[in-house]
């Protein structure tokens, strides 16, 4: 598997040959049932439960809800990049390609981390090692990975900054993070992510830290690379914008769990779970809120995950809540053989 | 709905418990249990966290102590050190006359621990006490005047940094006559550096804050800003650099007795260590227990240093 | 701003410093109570009138201050720091014969504590609430709190009377002589003392300011984004967390060199180690002012070498301070 010096640049949709094995039938991502603990000062808290979703080659999968509701804290999970202690997963599997990745080997999991799942996060400015140069960074990662020399390496980071757009490459790949700004920086980070061709990628709110015109240029980016790649992606978020312009499905996350799952145009215009509604509600410029009416707002704040009454988490901000919502978890529902879930009783068959 | 209520921040001593949450009966789902948050004064506060810390709380328990030792030592046990109380290297715990031995001379060591005490405070605690004034000063001036005063003032301070301490405060004691008070101007002048520096940092940060614009927006003169607004600011680090130099200088002190430049008429740990110096061999006692007296004493200033530290300073721990 | 052009900066930089302690030498020699002949000739005895006079018509004493001070600037210039009458040697050679000891172990000191205190640093911070880290610090406070002359004579004790495997003073044991090689191991031999005892307390400081630093980069984002990259943990470890938590160590490190040299005095009155310390001591006895005066000021030339020794490793460490 030693690629020496290249003739012919490799683009973005060549893989290394024989790197990737032959592609397993089935979701590429499947999460099922995971869950997460942590430990605090206070008590477990039980940030994740129960959490499923699937993701297919080449599809778009957002994941939306409040800060605190676990969406990142899913990402690191499947990357397992929680910090042991305080946080352990304690049930679930992550199937990638068919293998469980929760079952994985240390060093198995190290050869699937960067190379066949990549993951980019909230703040550029401050995930780059401040020592290094940036083409060293990205080239380090090529070189792990895909076991190429320092030049071909070298080449490959020049390569894949062009891609993402940074001009005169050459020279720029050289330079240290300092020398870029806030939105170079998270190109860099995609970049990264993005060189040794990952089947996944998950982005944690990648453009949240960026300044407003330089988010839809990210998102164009993620667009972009996505299609000539055909790469997978988790786009986490919490900007309602993004999930209908960038997404295929959405799966929306509450206190831990997902609790509506569909295609985004359902979701979107249909909302089933009442939190989905109020989130939809609450994005400005929709057309429930008429210009200069005070926008809407979902009452209420999180609830702390260390105590977890029975019940479901959204009862006590909930317009439609039913007495039985505060006494038992809802069972999912499903509609379209599976496409399209929700955790509600309002849905629930048979519940009232 | 549970909204959390979150208590107004009182700055003056009072205690103001927060007002619980209503609690409400039944099975209703998410509301948290009742706390009761109590709000202290920022120096009552830094005191309960600097309680909880055993480390430090030793280093006081171990300075109160070494402080009542040097206060009554000398009453307790009226030996005078100078003289010769016994039969030269008498050992240890063998003669109850002299409990802890004596040296080549036969001076008591006891005594000589006893009295050597308060020299040692003496000159550590004036001596850090002139360091702390010329380095805040300097330090102050710098940081908040900027500018060809931060210029000057920082190149001074370079000077003095760059000059080695003791061997500077040795030629300070050579030239001028050997006295506890040169010995403490010395000490001063040569270690103020430190402070300084900290000083300065601390002013430049806190001048470019908003409430420092805002009391000059109310006519606040430069003087009456250093101090009542900054320097309050700044006490912190400053307080802790403080406990420490005092360490730093009661070793120096210790330096300076030992190597025989200090006033030879006062008794004190170092020197004792000095006169001895050739007769470590034979009298392991002689030098041995003074050291260990200069060591306890400076452990406990940096054990309660590093307790104000943690107490001054807290580092939220947030990941 | 170009290589060639920083380092004449600095240069310039440091020969102004160097001019500034000149002049403190001087103002102390003529702020000293008693006459400037007497400090200069040194009080041992062996200055009688005709020696004082020839002091005051070759220093030309009689002449206004600053005549006197454009000459002494002029003469250190040439390198004559004086004449030491205790010695009978000019001052700087004296100096230059005691300089390399000198160097030697305050460098060895500084390397071990740097090296050694960043290991153990690294070491607790990978454990962060175990008993060893605990002992760390318990550790590093009491070597920090242990007076360095108290500790060197301790292990003069310990090696002189209970093992005496290592020597215990001075620099060569006069009976071995051979090549270099045999020499350099007998020196190395007596050093080892000496070094450590001048490393203890900064090996203190930089075990604890190291795990601080650690800590405080291993929670960084950087860290996490080199193991979502799926490097191995060793290499996230040294390779990208070590080189960012070096660098309050090293600042730190570099402004300590003064207090080594003056550290180094007590390391090497304890252990007859013949350097710079030594004779300035020796100097102070014999009322020997020029030579006490030449040490002082040679020791702040080192201390202004090293300071922009640490500037520029500093420089190359953290490549953001670069484009200054």
């Amino acid at each position: 598997m030693n690629a020496t010096a290249l003739s012919s640049p490799t683009s973005l949709s060549d893989p290394t040959p024989g790197s990737r094995p032959a592609q397993a039938p089935g979701p590429l991502l499947e999460v099922e049932n995971l869950s997460v603990e942590f430990d605090t000062r206070k008590g477990v808290a039980r940030v994740l439960e129960s959490v499923s979703f699937a993701l297919n080659r080449g599809q778009t999968l957002g994941l939306v809800g409040e800060s605190g509701c676990g969406k990142s804290m899913t990402a690191l999970a499947i990357m397992r990049l929680i910090p042991n202690p305080p946080g352990r997963i304690t049930a679930g599997q992550v199937r990638f390609e068919g293998t469980d990745l929760l079952s994985l080997s240390d060093p198995a999991m190290r050869e699937i981390r960067g190379n066949r799942v990549s993951m980019i996060f909230q703040e550029p400015m401050t995930s780059l090692n401040p020592v290094y140069t940036v083409g060293e960074q990205i080239a380090e990662a090529v070189r792990l990975h895909q076991r190429l020399d320092r030049r071909a390496a070298h080449a490959r980071a020049i390569e894949m900054l062009e891609q993402v757009g940074i001009p005169a490459a050459r020279t720029r790949v050289d330079e240290y993070p300092h020398q870029f700004s806030g939105g170079m920086r998270q190109r860099v980070m995609i970049a990264m992510a993005l060189a040794c061709n990952p089947g996944v990628l998950i982005a944690d709110e990648p453009t949240t830290a960026l300044d407003v015109t330089v988010q839809a240029q990210i998102f164009d980016l993620i667009s972009d690379l996505r299609s000539r790649t055909g790469t997978a992606v988790v786009l986490i978020t919490h900007d309602m914008g993004a999930i209908a312009e960038m997404t295929d499905r959405v799966a929306v996350m509450y206190a831990g769990r997902i609790v509506e799952e569909g295609t985004v145009a359902e979701v979107l215009e249909h909302p089933l779970h009442p939190y989905t509604q109020g989130l939809i509600a609450c994005a400005p410029g929709r057309r429930t809120a008429a210009h200069g009416e005070p926008l809407e707002e979902i009452p209420g704040t999180v609830p702390s995950l260390l105590e977890r009454r029975g019940g479901c988490a959204f009862a006590d901000r909930c317009r439609h809540v039913l007495p039985r919502c505060r006494l038992d978890l809802p069972a999912e529902t499903q509609f379209d053989g599976g496409q399209r879930r929700v955790l509600c009783w309002l849905h629930a068959e048979g519940g009232s | 709905m549970s909204p959390s209520s979150a208590p107004s921040n009182t700055a003056s001593g009072a205690t103001a418990p927060a007002e619980p949450s209503s609690s409400r009966p039944g099975a209703d789902a998410g509301a948290p249990a009742p706390m009761v948050i109590e709000v202290l004064s920022p120096s009552r506060e830094a005191w309960s966290v600097f309680r909880k810390n055993k480390a430090a709380m030793l280093g006081l328990v171990m300075l109160a102590g070494v402080i009542l030792a040097m206060v009554f030592g000398p009453t307790l046990y009226p030996v005078a050190p100078f003289d010769i109380s016994g039969a030269p290297f008498t050992e240890p715990f063998v003669n109850p006359a002299l409990p802890l031995g004596s040296d080549y001379l036969g001076r008591d060591i006891l005594a000589g621990m006893a009295v050597g005490g308060r020299a040692t405070l003496l000159v550590g605690l004036t001596a850090a006490a002139i360091t702390v004034s010329i380095g805040l000063t300097v330090g102050a001036l710098a940081g908040y005047f900027g500018g060809w005063v931060d210029e000057a003032l920082s190149r001074l301070t370079e000077v003095f940094q760059v000059m080695p301490s003791l061997l500077f405060a040795m030629v300070l004691m050579t030239l001028f006559d050997p006295s506890l008070t040169t010995a403490i101007i010395a000490i001063g002048m040569v270690t103020w550096t430190g402070t300084a520096r900290l000083a300065r940092a601390e002013f430049m940060r806190l001048r470019k804050l908003e409430y420092v614009n805002a009391a000059r927006a109310l006519g606040a003169g430069s003087v009456r800003l250093m101090l009542r607004e900054i320097l309050p600011n700044a006490a912190p680090p400053l307080i802790v650099s403080a406990t420490l130099i005092i360490g730093v200088a009661i070793l120096f002190e210790a330096g300076l007795s030992f190597l025989g430049l200090s006033d030879p008429n006062v008794m004190s740990w170092g020197l004792m260590i000095g006169a001895n110096r050739k007769y470590v061999l034979d009298a392991w006692w002689a030098v041995t227990f003074p050291g260990l007296a200069i060591f306890a004493t400076v452990l406990a200033v940096s054990l309660v240093g590093d307790g104000l530290n943690d107490a001054l300073n807290p580092k939220m721990h947030l990941r | 701003m170009s290589m060639i052009k920083l380092l004449a900066k600095r240069l310039a930089y440091a020969l102004g410093l160097i001019l500034a302690v000149l002049s403190i030498n001087f103002a102390l020699i003529h702020a000293a109570p008693g006459d400037p002949a007497m400090v200069i000739a040194g009080e041992m005895g062996g200055a009688d009138q005709t020696t004082l006079d020839q002091i005051r018509k070759t220093y030309g004493l009689d002449r206004p201050l600053t005549d006197q001070y454009i000459t002494y600037i002029t003469r250190a210039a040439q390198g004559d720091l004086g004449q030491s009458y205790l010695y009978n040697q000019p001052v700087t050679d004296l100096i230059l014969q005691r300089l390399p000891a000198t160097v030697l172990l305050v460098l060895s000191a500084l390397l071990t504590a740097i090296a050694v205190g960043t290991m153990v640093g690294v070491w607790a911070s990978r454990r962060p609430h175990s008993v060893g880290s605990g002992a760390v610090t318990v550790l590093s406070l009491v070597g920090y709190s242990m007076p360095t002359f108290w500790t060197g004579i301790l292990l003069v004790i310990l090696f002189g009377k209970i093992i005496p495997i290592m020597p215990i003073a001075g620099m060569r044991d006069v009976r071995i002589y051979g090549g270099w090689w045999v020499t350099s191991l007998d020196v190395l031999h007596h050093l080892i003392l000496p070094a450590f005892t001048l490393a203890i307390v900064y090996m203190a400081q930089y075990s604890r300011l190291s795990r601080a630093s650690m800590l405080e980069v291993l929670s960084s984002d950087y860290i996490r984004t080199a193991r979502a990259k799926g490097l191995a943990e060793r290499l996230v470890i040294w390779k990208h967390a070590l080189r960012n938590a070096l660098m309050p160590v090293v600042t730190i490190a570099g402004l300590q060199f003064g207090n080594l040299v003056s550290g180094a005095v007590l390391v090497e009155t304890v252990f007859s180690w013949p350097g710079l310390g030594t004779l300035a001591f020796d100097s102070i006895l014999g009322r020997d002012y020029p030579t006490l005066l030449g040490v002082l000021f040679f020791s702040s030339v080192l201390v202004i070498v090293a300071n922009q020794v640490t500037d520029l490793t500093y420089r190359w460490i953290d490549p953001r301070l670069r484009s200054r």
